[in-house]
């Protein structure tokens, strides 16, 4: 038998960069302000993994608290319940020394820039290059090459008082990234920049995710640069509504796609059923289903493949064999009846499944889809 | 080269960096003023001794201070010539009379006393200093030389040090116009014959110089017998020791009462039932220092006057940095987010403090040098600019802002980087 996990499909979990280390770990955390009678749960057993190398933004509605979350892994407070490891530290009941240390590894940006008014751009960035021990030759091209990309070659040595907002923003993101941080933590750090800088902003935060490793938790609410994201989580009052992995979803809404039933549905909906598959694994040799047995799961098939075996009532044989992106298990559900073939897995597979009574939703919602868009249709003559 | 945040911050708000410098200046100058008078009132009677040769002083136990001597038989003087290891025993007079400022005849008469600032007629206290014109007890050439037109009891010396309440002809200070002037000593006449100049700070406001007959005449309380000093000057100045011990034997000053380490702090008097004391020149000027400076409220006052410009410059100082620190709060968080240590950022702030103490100590250096040398001129009380009290100013300037700084400092301890998210 295949053994179902409580894993969403969409966390991405079993996708591509599953042997990376964990950057960022939060496991149970409960967090509360206020003391006595006002004391309040800001943080509702909050669990999240983030992977070396990941572009999460975190959204929500204001009070839901991302920000409280993003300043619980930035070591800005302290770990009152569950447990937070970043780069491998566990940050609850960690010492000063060891938070200083880390967050010499960590390179903030903050909504407002906060920058030397008495320091020039360069001086201002140097201050997080100096505190790391960078040798100064190579700090100096870095701070120069790194201001040159955000389009500030020409203001190198101008104080933050002789540059526009943006300017100033761009100024404290180089500040941030100057040292090489393995985890750079930011709020809305495109609030203040215009459409193109800010795309050159989350370019660069691709680029040293990609080449460097580099680990990025941006809060954000600015819905042009949702598309750099590796991973969107969702908070709503103090909990992890959802947490998914964009690429993953998009490939479950491709293979889902592939479905004739689900053909016509809308990404929207797609991505809704991706929510709620479940992974499943099965080894080598495992049954999957059993002809004959009641029918209650929709079964696409993430990596690995299986073979199809019929029992006609003398022997049972191997009509076909399926591969990734394909997909089972859906007549039992359509037409109620038991199995009618068993699977069996060939290798090692990863399976995304859906329950009876999802199924049967999407079908109906897919129903009135095409329903409403007939009666749309029929409406325009 | 790490940035100089500290100086970066300091060049770059210059207004408020301007009124701190000003602040720790204003203060600073506060503490030289009290400084210089303190310093004033030490070198009040110790500006006559300076002119004065001896190596030991021989005086009335019951001595006060310069103005209230007492005085002792003259015979004690005589007696210590005798000792071989003295070169010169000198006595020497010195007590306050009174002076009529002379009346100027160049004004119609009946018209002299019309202005209300004119002293002409009027009576003023003067520190009479009498000494043998043949064998001054002066160890300053120039007043040596002018003592020696002192040959009759009717001829005195005027300081021109003194003020113009005692009638100059110039009426700003005494000159060679005033030679020959004629007026009232005391009880008794006299002729000014010529000037000397020597300066009495906070003691008295003029002195004159006579001989120890004009003296008598002029304090007719005392007799010629009655000195008020010894001068004794030594052939070797480092026999003081052996020779005080010699002395003593020869007074009858129990030895015991010499040589105890408490000699210095208490009365002589209640030590001995001598009628004279021998003390070496640093004894002299100390006690004349502890006299006003610890006994009289003078030195008190200007001691608490340095602790009050300290402390309005401790405000000051501290104004400016917790100010400072106030403004710049979100980008010290931000420094502090980004992995500085507290210790980093009490560095940026205690060398802050201490460039404003630098900076507005230089400027108030000048400024309190050109008011010593105005108050000199103004008072008469002497005003030294020594290296002793810049050092001390500069150590009370750069205390100061410290302590500003590490006031100011608990505030940047609040600085929380969770209040930047």
């Amino acid at each position: 038998m295949d053994s179902q996990t409580t894993i969403p499909a969409t966390s991405g979990a079993f996708a591509e960069g599953m042997h990376l280390p964990k950057t960022v770990q939060v496991a149970n955390v409960n967090h509360y302000f206020g003391e006595g009678e006002l004391r309040k749960q800001a943080l509702f057993s909050n669990n999240l993994d983030v992977r070396r190398g990941e572009i999460v933004i975190m959204t929500g509605p204001s009070g839901s608290g991302k920000t409280t979350l993003l300043t619980l892994i930035g070591t800005l407070r302290t770990v009152q319940e569950g447990s937070l490891k970043v780069l491998g530290n566990e940050l609850q009941g960690a010492d000063r020394d060891l938070i200083v240390r880390l967050r010499r590894e960590l390179g903030f940006i903050f909504q407002a820039h906060n920058l030397f008014e008495s320091l020039t751009a360069y001086q201002n960035v140097n201050m997080a290059a100096e505190l790391v021990g960078l040798d100064p030759q190579i700090a100096e091209g870095r701070i120069k090459s790194l201001l040159t990309r955000l389009g500030l070659g020409d203001r190198v040595h101008y104080k933050p008082k002789s540059l526009s907002g943006g300017q100033k923003q761009r100024v404290a993101i180089a500040r941030g990234l100057v040292h090489k941080p393995k985890l750079i933590l930011a709020d809305e750090p495109t609030a203040a920049l215009d459409e193109k800088s800010g795309r050159e902003v989350v370019t660069l935060f691709q680029e040293l995710a990609r080449d460097e490793g580099c680990t990025i938790i941006m809060v954000t609410h600015d819905n042009r640069i949702l598309d750099v994201a590796d991973r969107i989580v969702n908070m709503v009052d103090g909990n992890i509504k959802s947490d998914v992995a964009v690429q993953e979803t998009s490939v479950i809404c491709e293979f889902l796609k592939g479905f004739p039933l689900f053909a016509d549905l809308t990404p929207n909906t797609l991505s809704e059923v991706a929510d709620k598959m479940m992974v499943h694994e099965a080894d080598a040799g495992d049954v999957v289903i059993r002809q004959g047995d009641p029918g209650e799961l929709f079964y696409l098939i993430r990596g690995g493949s299986v073979d199809v075996l019929i029992d006609d009532g003398t022997e049972e044989k191997t009509v076909a064999q399926l591969n990734q992106g394909q997909y089972f298990g859906e007549t039992a559900l359509i037409t109620d009846e038991p199995r009618n073939a068993t699977i069996v897995a060939r290798e090692k597979s990863i399976f995304y499944a859906l329950g009876k009574a999802d199924f049967r939703v999407v079908l109906e919602t897919s129903a009135t889809f095409e329903e409403e868009l007939r009666q749309a249709l029929f409406g325009r003559q | 080269m790490n940035t100089p945040l500290a100086w970066k911050n300091l060049a770059h708000n210059k207004v408020r960096t301007g009124v701190g410098v000003a602040g720790v200046g204003f203060a600073v100058i506060l503490i030289f003023m009290q400084m210089g008078f303190r310093g004033g009132i030490e070198r009040t009677a110790t500006q006559i001794y300076d002119a004065l040769e001896f190596d030991l002083m021989l005086r009335s136990p019951a001595y006060l201070h310069l103005t209230e001597p007492r005085f002792f038989s003259r015979m004690r003087v005589q007696q210590a010539a005798s000792l071989p290891e003295i070169a010169h025993a000198r006595p020497f007079y010195l007590g306050l009379s009174e002076w009529q400022a002379p009346i100027r005849y160049a004004l119609p008469v009946g018209r002299e006393g019309e202005d209300p600032k004119d002293p002409a007629g009027q009576w003023r206290g003067i520190i009479t200093l009498g000494t043998d014109p043949n064998d001054p007890g002066f160890s300053r050439e120039d007043i040596r030389q002018q003592a020696r037109m002192l040959t009759d009891p009717r001829f005195v010396l005027i300081d021109v040090k003194s003020k113009p309440e005692y009638g100059p002809k110039q009426g700003t200070k005494f000159s060679e116009q005033d030679i020959g002037v004629e007026t009232t000593l005391g009880p008794e006449r006299i002729r000014i014959v010529g000037l000397f100049k020597l300066g009495t700070g906070m003691a008295s406001n003029g002195a004159c110089l006579t001989s120890p007959e004009g003296y008598v005449r002029a304090c007719p309380w005392q007799t010629i017998d009655d000195v008020n000093f010894g001068l004794l000057k030594l052939h070797d100045p480092g026999q003081g020791e052996a020779v005080r011990k010699k002395l003593a034997q020869i007074y009858g000053i129990p030895l015991h009462a010499a040589e105890s380490p408490e000699y210095d702090k208490l009365d002589a008097a209640m030590l001995t039932n001598s009628d004279v004391e021998i003390l070496t020149r640093a004894e002299v000027n100390e006690r004349e220092e502890y006299r006003w400076v610890v006994e009289t409220p003078l030195g008190q006052i200007f001691q608490l006057g340095v602790w009050v410009a300290v402390f309005v410059g401790v405000a000051i100082v501290y104004q400016v940095l917790s100010t400072d620190i106030d403004n710049m709060m979100s980008e010290y968080a931000t420094l502090k987010a980004i992995g500085y240590s507290n210790k980093y950022l009490t560095n940026v702030i205690l060398q802050q403090s201490v460039m404003l103490a630098l900076v507005g100590y230089v400027p108030s250096l000048v400024i309190s040098w050109v008011l010593y040398r105005l108050v000199e001129n103004a008072s008469g009380m002497p005003m030294f600019l020594t290296t002793e009290i810049m050092f001390t100013v500069l150590l009370l300037a750069i205390g100061m802002c410290v302590i500003s700084g590490i006031g100011a400092l608990r505030k940047l301890f609040q600085a929380d980087p969770v209040d930047l998210f």
